[in-house]
């Protein structure tokens, strides 16, 4: 066993899967030095950007994290693009072990005819432009008086909630104030949740639904039946009873949407001349049309179209990609499973790069790690420190109701900090 | 006195909590071991140790997935927990009211229904209040040493 006394380990994507996996490495390898790098100058990917703005409590996990980066054994490295600011070979000479931890960010699409039509808009874009994703664009697209919400997993629910919120529904949020007012100003009247899934198999978790039958706001409906019966596993009886909650007549409501459960809906195309007048669905053997203005597809993800994502295309059982190269998290094993998951994949992986550090045979102590990477690269990186002045700005600028005023423009983050891009 | 702190977790802040509490406990005390509960025997528990757990809620008020092994181990085969003492310190969410903090709620019914004895206030952290598990555990810790009258 050579190098593991001062092992040199690069961490591409500081979301959940990269944070997990430094934790599960400083836990197996007391003496490695690891640098998490990210393409932003905030760290925490997902938990800021895709988590939704009214779920702070499942973005309390960053506090463990922040802990994490407290070690002197971390450094964050943001604002460092790999593939753009330096290359994956160059970090591949300095590190030791480099891993994958990338995620998936691109909206996976219908590939349905009409798909591409004006007014078919993804998820995952939506959530990056309430959450102020520097890359995302400053304002929501137009919905309409009708919208047909395309899945029925978390990240649908999330949508569907924003949607049928009013402005009390945003106490210590971090949404954008604007955002939110020009979408209040002409929401959305009538949503279709569409779902290949029945009530006992959709995709999200009854929690997510029992919040949405508490919420005061929209008039729900559906034509299937919700009756949990004795053949159901604990979760599927939870989740049946929760839309049974949501479809109940004698909920006190102040107003929103209406909004019709479809389940067991199969997408056949999207239908519209020069944008989205309507979504085909084949419900068994009968085909319907329902008409909409706007189409939310909340159906996965993929990796986004860069140098990188050839390398985590497909899910696989292992974290191994090459000699010193490993995956973790949904570039590893797929857009599937939520923020806690990737503890058990990161041990997965930390366990395989511990393996392979025991059986080198290599010579690995002239790696120099962040210490060995070309002066600009390391002069425009964002420590951790640097970070937390972006961190402590967003607090202070906060507006009445709202946890923090994210800083979406990510030249404004990088001077925040400190640095110069 | 010896200490087993035992902790069962999905996103792993009890492990946190766990590991902040034993090396608290190391201060002043020798024989001190963290387990994760997945990898603890329940048929080696003992009079003998002071038990600490620190347990989350997953899903419906369930255990954590680490849990769930020593759960189904300790139901095949429940030990005997007579004289045996112990501290619960539970984790969940305010923000799903019903099944907040329940997951450890299993494994205290499980120890009490064998004879042993809770000691000290019953710890919580809720996940919605954003404070640090570990500033809570380690204010609640002495109060249960109290409890159990051993020097903290």
């Amino acid at each position: 066993m050579v190098g593991v006394e001062d092992t040199q380990i690069a961490v591409i994507g500081s979301g959940p899967a990269g944070c997990y996996l430094t934790q599960s490495l400083l836990r197996a390898l007391p003496n490695a030095q690891i640098t998490v790098f990210d393409r932003l100058a905030s760290p925490f990917g997902l938990i800021r950007y895709g988590i939704a703005t009214d779920h702070q409590h499942t973005k309390a996990i960053t506090r463990q994290f922040d802990r994490m980066f407290a070690d002197p054994r971390v450094r964050f490295a943001g604002n460092v693009r790999i593939g753009e600011d330096i290359g994956l070979e160059d970090i591949q000479k300095n590190f030791d072990k480099v891993v994958l931890a990338t995620g998936l960010t691109s909206d996976r699409k219908l590939s349905l005819p009409g798909d591409s039509l004006p007014g078919v808009y993804g998820a995952g874009e939506i959530t990056r432009i309430l959450n102020s994703h520097p890359g995302a664009p400053k304002t929501l697209p137009e919905f309409g008086k009708r919208t047909v919400i395309i899945g029925g997993g978390n990240v649908a629910i999330d949508l569907l909630r924003f949607l049928v919120k009013d402005e009390h529904g945003f106490e210590a949020s971090d949404i954008t104030d604007q955002v939110l007012e020009a979408y209040l100003a002409n929401p959305v009247q009538h949503i279709t949740l569409a779902q290949r899934s029945q009530p006992a198999n959709s995709k999200a978790d009854a929690q997510m639904l029992k919040e949405l039958a508490t919420l005061n706001r929209a008039t729900y409906s559906t034509q299937n039946k919700l009756e949990a019966t004795e053949d159901f596993d604990r979760a599927q009886a939870a989740r049946v009873n929760a839309f049974a909650a949501m479809v109940q007549e004698d909920r006190e409501i102040t107003g929103g949407p209406d909004v019709e459960l479809a389940f067991g809906h199969v997408p056949l195309r999207v239908l519209g001349e020069t944008k989205v007048e309507g979504v085909e669905f084949a419900i068994g053997d009968d085909v319907v049309v329902i008409e909409a203005d706007s189409v939310i597809t909340a159906i996965g993800f993929n990796a986004m179209a860069e140098e990188l994502a050839d390398l985590t295309a497909s899910p696989s059982e292992s974290g191994r990609i090459a000699e010193g190269l490993y995956r973790t998290g949904w570039a590893r094993r797929g857009p599937q499973g939520a923020i806690p998951e990737n503890r058990a994949c990161a041990k997965l992986v930390a366990d395989e790069i511990v393996q392979d550090l025991q059986s080198d045979t290599a010579d690995s102590a002239s790696r120099l790690g962040f210490n060995g990477l070309p002066e600009p690269v390391k002069q425009q990186s964002i420590s951790f420190a640097d970070w937390q002045k972006i961190d402590e700005h967003e607090k202070a600028t906060a507006p009445d109701g709202r946890v923090r005023m994210k800083v979406s423009d990510h030249l404004e983050m990088v001077t925040i900090a400190g640095k110069q891009n | 006195m010896k200490f087993t702190v035992l902790y069962g977790t999905e996103s792993g802040n009890s492990e946190l909590i766990a590991e902040d509490v034993g090396d608290a406990l190391r201060e002043n005390h020798s024989e001190v071991e963290v387990f994760d509960l997945q990898d603890f025997d329940p048929a080696s528990i003992t009079p003998d140790n002071f038990y600490i757990v620190v347990c989350s809620t997953h899903g419906e008020g369930d255990l954590p997935n680490t849990a769930i092994p020593f759960a189904e181990a300790f139901e095949a085969n429940p030990p005997a927990m007579e004289g045996v003492r112990y501290a619960m310190f539970g984790l969940g969410d305010t923000f799903y009211e019903e099944t907040y903090s329940q997951g450890s709620e299993h494994i205290d019914r499980m120890f009490t229904a064998q004879g042993a004895k809770r000691v000290g206030e019953y710890g919580r952290h809720d996940a919605s209040s954003w404070d640090l598990g570990s500033d809570l555990a380690l204010e609640w810790l002495p109060g249960v040493l109290d409890a159990a009258t051993i020097k903290a």
